[in-house]
Formats: structure tokens, sequence, C-alpha cells
């Protein structure tokens, strides 16, 4: 059985300096007492917020995007030798207590990957732009996909050992979150999902993805996997 | 055979380019790839100079466009489609090594702190 002790919890993070305090508190009031945030060149007080909280803090010099800070904390994650690292956003709408669930899920599988999914048992007040955006990078996602995935772009996923090892995440963006699943099945790992709750907040829903960035992760992605398919493995 | 002035500055200027990338290639500061592709470009531009009217017409002919000036246009398009994507790949290389080099940076912070925790 997995313990907590063995689990380090990864929240990349920029200018999240009103709320990553009380994120990383949560995550170790939920019993989870090994938390890394990687800052991703925050303007504010991230880093010190999240250290105060007792988080260990890695700080990208310059922002780099979510994709690249996630790298960040797996590239850390292999050099520590960490057997599990869940990651989870900054933001607040992630429940730390569905970490278990991910760990459950991950025994019961003996999966590499766990998604947690806001889909696969909904949360009431998922926004409809959010329903929307989310449903557009399924199918584009999937695509490339041997099979097919409830939520693509979820913060939320736990990584073992070999996926640890085994991934390089090379896009900055938000895009890392389909291209972590397209190079998995590429590198033969197993990806399996579990049902996770959020909450949306005037807060978090101006830190995600809109339109425009979604468009541009789009792009990006496209890009990567029509052009440079060797990349993406 | 009547020359403008441009006819006679064009072609020069797309020598003198050549012969920079060929300078380039020899420093081993461009790869052959793109001392060709370079050469090629600008030797078009020399040679499309010195005889316009045949090339776009030529040019004209060959996609089946009615008129000279439409066919200078669609070939300009290409080109700037061409300069496009050249930028775009260009852009994405200098920010993954940009991410790169933050990430080591990072880690080296990071291993230094734990050396002395």
């Amino acid at each position: 059985m997995t313990s907590p002790e063995q689990i380090w919890v990864i929240i990349p993070a920029y200018n999240e300096g009103p709320v990553i305090e009380q994120v990383v508190s949560k995550v170790i009031a939920t019993g989870f007492p090994h938390v890394l945030v990687i800052d991703d060149g925050s303007k504010d007080d991230t880093a010190r917020q999240a250290r105060n909280a007792g988080a260990r803090v890695l700080s990208h010099p310059i922002n780099r995007g979510a994709g690249a800070a996630a790298q960040t904390g797996l590239a850390y994650a292999r050099r520590r030798g960490w057997p599990y690292v869940v990651q989870i956003d900054a933001d607040g709408q992630h429940h730390p207590e569905d970490i278990h669930r991910l760990v459950a899920a991950q025994v019961k599988t003996d999966a590499d990957i766990v998604l947690g999914s806001r889909f696969l048992s909904p949360s009431p007040g998922i926004p409809p732009t959010r329903i929307f955006y989310n449903r557009i990078s399924n199918i584009l996602t999937n695509t490339f996909c041997k099979r097919s995935y409830s939520d693509t772009q979820t913060g939320f996923r736990m990584l073992n050992h070999r996926a640890i090892r085994n991934l390089r995440l090379r896009l900055d963006g938000f895009g890392y979150c389909s291209e972590m699943i397209v190079q998995a099945e590429e590198k033969g790992l197993i990806i399996a999902e579990a049902p996770i709750q959020v909450t949306y907040t005037d807060y978090s829903l101006n830190k995600g993805q809109d339109l425009l960035m979604g468009i541009t992760t789009a792009i990006d992605l496209l890009w990567k996997l029509l052009f440079y398919p060797s990349k993406m493995k | 055979m009547k020359f403008e002035v441009y006819q006679i500055i064009v072609p020069l200027a797309s020598l003198g380019f050549v012969f920079n990338l060929f300078r380039r290639f020899l420093k081993s500061k461009a790869s052959w790839q793109e001392a060709v592709l370079g050469a090629t470009f600008w030797l078009s531009v020399g040679v499309f100079a010195l005889f316009p009217d045949t090339i776009s017409k030529a040019i004209a002919d060959f996609f089946g466009i009615k008129s000279n000036i439409n066919a200078i246009i669609f070939f300009c398009l290409g080109i700037i489609f061409f300069f496009q994507y050249k930028l775009f790949f260009m852009l994405k290389k200098n920010q993954m090594a940009t991410t790169e080099l933050a990430r080591k940076i990072t880690l080296q912070q990071a291993e230094k702190e734990d050396l002395q925790s």
C-alpha cells in the first residue's frame, strides 16, 4: 500500500500569493507532508508564502509556463528518486482529500499515471465555458491517443516512478496536459482515471485558460504532433 | 535590353548575401542546409530582378494564372509564408532553449540548497 510519506505533492504556481499558503496548508493537513511548489518566476510573494506554509520551493528565474514548471518538478523528482508524485493546481480549485482517490485507483490498476477527472462524477458549478473548452480539448487530444479519456486537461494527476523516469515534457504551456498523455501512451505507460471534485471560485476562473490561451495551446500541440512527432516520444 | 537601377542593385545585393552565407558556412556558423536554402533564395531574388517580365510570365503560365501581377502576388505570399514558418520555428527553438536554461539554473540552485540543509 502506498503511504502518504512516499508521495510528494507538486504544485506549479505563478503569481498565486493570495492562495498558495492556504493550498499548501490544506494538502499538509490532509496527511501529505511532502509538498514541492515550483514557483514559475512569480512577481509576487508566492515563494515566501509557500515556504511559510511548509513547502519545499524551487523558483524559476523567469516565467516559463505551466508545462515548464511541471517538467521542472518531474526533473527534480527524478533526481531525488521519489517513487510517487501527485500534481495539483495552485489556484485552490482541487480538493487535496481527492489524492486518496487517485492513490486507491493507482493501487487497484497498477497504473503509471492516474488522471483526476472532473467529468466522471461532475461537481456542480463547473462553468459551461469550461465544459465546452474541455470537450474541444478532449476531442483534439483523444484523436492522437489509442484510448479515450474523459478529462485530458486536468491538472490533478498522480505519477509513479516509471512515469517520472520516462516522461520528458517539452511544451511550456498548458499543452503539456495533452502531451503527457500522448507521450505516456507512446512509451507504453498505463493510464487510469479517478473521479475528483473541483470548486471554481472567481479567483480560479480568472487564473485558468481563456479562449485565446486555449487556441494557442491547441496550435502548440498540433505543431508538435504534426511536424515533430518524434519529440512527443 | 535596357536595365533599370534596381536591376543592378538587387542582383548585387543578392550576391553579397550569398557571399556572406558562404562565409558563415565556412566558419561553421551556418549548416549546409541553411547555406543551400539561403543561397537558392537570394539567387532567385537576383535572377527575378534581372528578368522580372519573363519570370512572372513563366510563373503565371505554370500556375495557370492570367495576369503577371497576380503571379507576383501569389509568389510573394508563398515567400512570406515560408519566412513565417521559419520565424515560428526559430521562436519555438529559442523558447525551448530558454526554458532549458531556466530549469538548469533552478535545479542547480535546488541542489545547492539540498547540500546546505
